[in-house]
């Protein structure tokens, strides 16, 4: 999180914040920003315990050396105890009242299974193949990352590398180019690797231009593996607000390149340049 | 209702009057009826449990092969046919090849005795339920055996776990078979069945009907080894259990056999507890009584199957497996009091008397 480029804004993953505490539990705010750090020798042990997600952590402050709230805590309540530690009886009402509540739990959980059963409109799987026109997908579905482009095909990236340096696994490889007569970068190609992709959505969540989405597209079985690195730009340049700025339509035609979805340093056009080496771009086996 | 005689007694008696030829036809007939019966009912409830688990999961299930997927079951058995047949290195290879065969042949042992209607009994065995007892316990051996001789530590787990649970159940199992035998007063189960013209034992036995019923589900679904006591399989924790080095047809025999004895526990406690292929009857209803007894006796025992199919497999959709030392407090802290006392009071009320139709 001390990246340059990242000034704690809204874009950062929620996963990354941590567990939220009800009732805070003596933890001041400051501790808080302390835990995402490196850890200080001194705090690390409580870091260690306020971090853990459970209602127990939380009721707890955080404390220096060995954990002593152990005992005061009821029997049923302590958590990862040994198994033969609990008792065979729901706590406090007994043989009688455990089975009595047993069985209403049980009959609890027959009864959310026969709703679903008796209701077939709750049925969430679809017949796939025919469907393809009236197929109902998730909005948030990530299928294939792709270019946001206008209906000219222009771009809005400005090669400002956040994507590619915060990708976990190197699923993004960007090329860029020298702008004619502008000291300045712009896009050459935009490759993303499907095969290595995890789809942890950072790439579209980091990008300062919204450049990236993730469309509902999962038809993406291919022969050759070479075939699952591609381009996603469909042109090469700048991006379209500069390219609005210029006056001749000459001008802005001259600005941008078509890009094909294999141009690039894709594994395709490596075999295509030096045959038989194209397999060596592959990570896994 | 008459009593037809099952046939096995038709065999018999041709053996006496006709000679050889006339009984060696009725006892094929037996056998090609029970094997067919055993191949549709197998691939049918296997089908409707993958239907059932699917609606409750709010999937579609199969749907592609036939309508609604009905052959699939087939389909999937000649997948199983064509598969290769594997007998891991370091397997005992005898007792590898004999274990699903073993498990079949228990099950098969308790189909036949099964009264499924009147004539439709291939034998009717004088000790029925101490029979049926004796052989589900059978079943557990070929558990044992097959998870013995796949040499694999998995597979050695999960049969010692289903010996010891089969082991255990077992005892409750038969408490809650010998309520409806003290009230029936036979071992025979077509006079089980005939005992409940008037009434099933389910609420003609006051309370200990119901009691004995529900302990028979419960005792009988971890006697082969269903979610939620499905320790001996355990995938989450022992890959497949006891069958995880069988493929092809030997496991199909082992599949095969788990969905039959679904049908068989559900059949028996039909049997027992729900009055057989006998017609709903209510005393005094007399109309009523005879309308009943225009619906054929198969379709009776059918039904009533179904639904303890239904009921199981209900169960096994909604709970969550329990752990092994959970499994035994049930047992042994649980559900054998409460067959003990379950018994007992049943023994009290047939020789008081205190229940309709005493006599």
């Amino acid at each position: 999180m001390d990246d340059p480029n990242h000034n704690g804004e809204v874009r950062s993953p929620a996963a990354l914040d941590p567990a939220p505490c009800a009732g805070g539990g003596g933890r001041p705010e400051s501790d808080r920003g302390a835990a995402l750090g490196p850890p200080r020798p001194a705090d690390s042990a409580a870091d260690q315990a306020a971090r853990s997600p459970t209602a127990e952590a939380c009721a707890d402050p955080p404390q220096r050396g060995p954990r002593s709230g152990d005992a005061e805590m009821p029997q049923s309540r302590r958590m990862g105890g040994p198994v033969e530690a609990a008792a065979p009886w729901i706590d406090g009402v007994g043989p009688i009242g455990a089975m009595v509540e047993g069985a209403r739990s049980l009959a609890r959980g027959m009864a959310v299974t026969l709703s679903h059963l008796a209701r077939p409109s709750q049925v969430v799987t679809q017949e796939y193949p025919e469907n393809r026109a009236t197929l109902r997908l998730p909005p948030r579905f990530r299928g294939q990352l792709a270019f946001v482009h206008d209906p000219r095909g222009l771009h809005k990236c400005t090669v400002c590398r956040i994507c590619e340096e915060m990708c976990p696994n190197v699923s993004i490889i960007i090329t860029a180019r020298d702008r004619p007569a502008v000291s300045k970068k712009e896009l050459d190609t935009f490759v993303w690797r499907l095969d290595s992709c995890t789809w942890c959505n950072t790439c579209v969540m980091v990008c300062p231009h919204a450049v990236l989405e993730f469309r509902p597209t999962f038809e993406t079985a291919v022969y050759d593996r070479r075939l699952l690195a591609y381009a996603l730009n469909r042109t090469a340049g700048p991006t379209w607000p500069v390219i609005d700025k210029l006056e001749s339509a000459e001008a802005q035609a001259a600005a941008t390149e078509p890009r094909a979805p294999f141009d690039g340093p894709t594994l395709l056009a490596r075999a295509r340049a030096k045959p038989g080496d194209g397999e060596e771009g592959g990570d896994g086996g | 209702m008459p009593s037809l005689p099952t046939l096995a007694d038709r065999a018999a008696t041709a053996a006496h009057a006709d000679g050889l030829g006339p009984a060696l036809g009725w006892t094929a007939l037996a056998v090609v009826a029970v094997l067919a019966f055993m191949t549709v009912v197998g691939l049918l409830l296997i089908w409707v449990e993958r239907k059932v688990a699917a609606r409750f999961q709010c999937r579609l299930g199969p749907t592609r092969v036939g309508r609604f997927g009905l052959l699939q079951t087939v389909a999937d058995a000649l997948k199983l046919l064509l598969k290769e047949d594997i007998v891991p290195t370091g397997a005992d290879r005898v007792l590898h090849l004999i274990a699903p065969l073993l498990s079949f042949l228990a099950m098969l042992l308790m189909l036949v005795a099964l009264p499924l209607a009147p004539g439709l009994h291939v034998v009717d065995v004088d000790i029925g339920v101490v029979y049926l007892s004796a052989c589900s316990g059978l079943g557990v051996i070929g558990i044992l055996v097959g998870g013995w001789s796949s040499h694999n530590k998995w597979s050695l787990l999960g049969a010692m776990r289903a010996g010891a649970q089969v082991i255990s159940y077992e005892v409750s199992a038969a408490l809650a078979l010998l309520v409806a035998v003290v009230f029936s007063g036979s071992l025979r189960l077509s006079e089980i069945v005939q005992s409940q013209a008037d009434g099933w034992w389910i609420w003609r036995a006051p309370g200990c009907g119901v009691v004995g019923f529900l302990l028979l589900l419960v005792a009988g679904t971890a006697e082969i080894n269903r979610t939620p006591f499905d320790l001996a399989e355990g995938e989450s924790e022992l890959t497949a259990g006891f069958h995880t080095e069988y493929s092809g047809l030997r496991f199909a025999f082992f599949f095969l056999s788990e969905f039959l004895n679904l049908f068989v526990l559900a059949a028996l406690a039909t049997t027992l507890y729900l009055g057989g292929w006998m017609p709903l009857h209510l005393p005094g209803l007399a109309g009523f009584n005879a309308a009943m007894d225009f619906v054929p006796p198969l379709a009776w025992f059918g039904v009533k199957a179904a639904a303890v199919v239904f009921v199981l497999m209900w169960f096994r959709w909604t709970f969550p497996r329990l752990r092994v030392d959970q499994l035994m407090r049930l047992e042994w802290q649980i559900l054998l009091p409460i067959g003990f006392v379950n018994l007992f009071l049943a023994a009290g009320v047939v020789v008081g008397g205190f229940y309709p139709g005493a006599g």
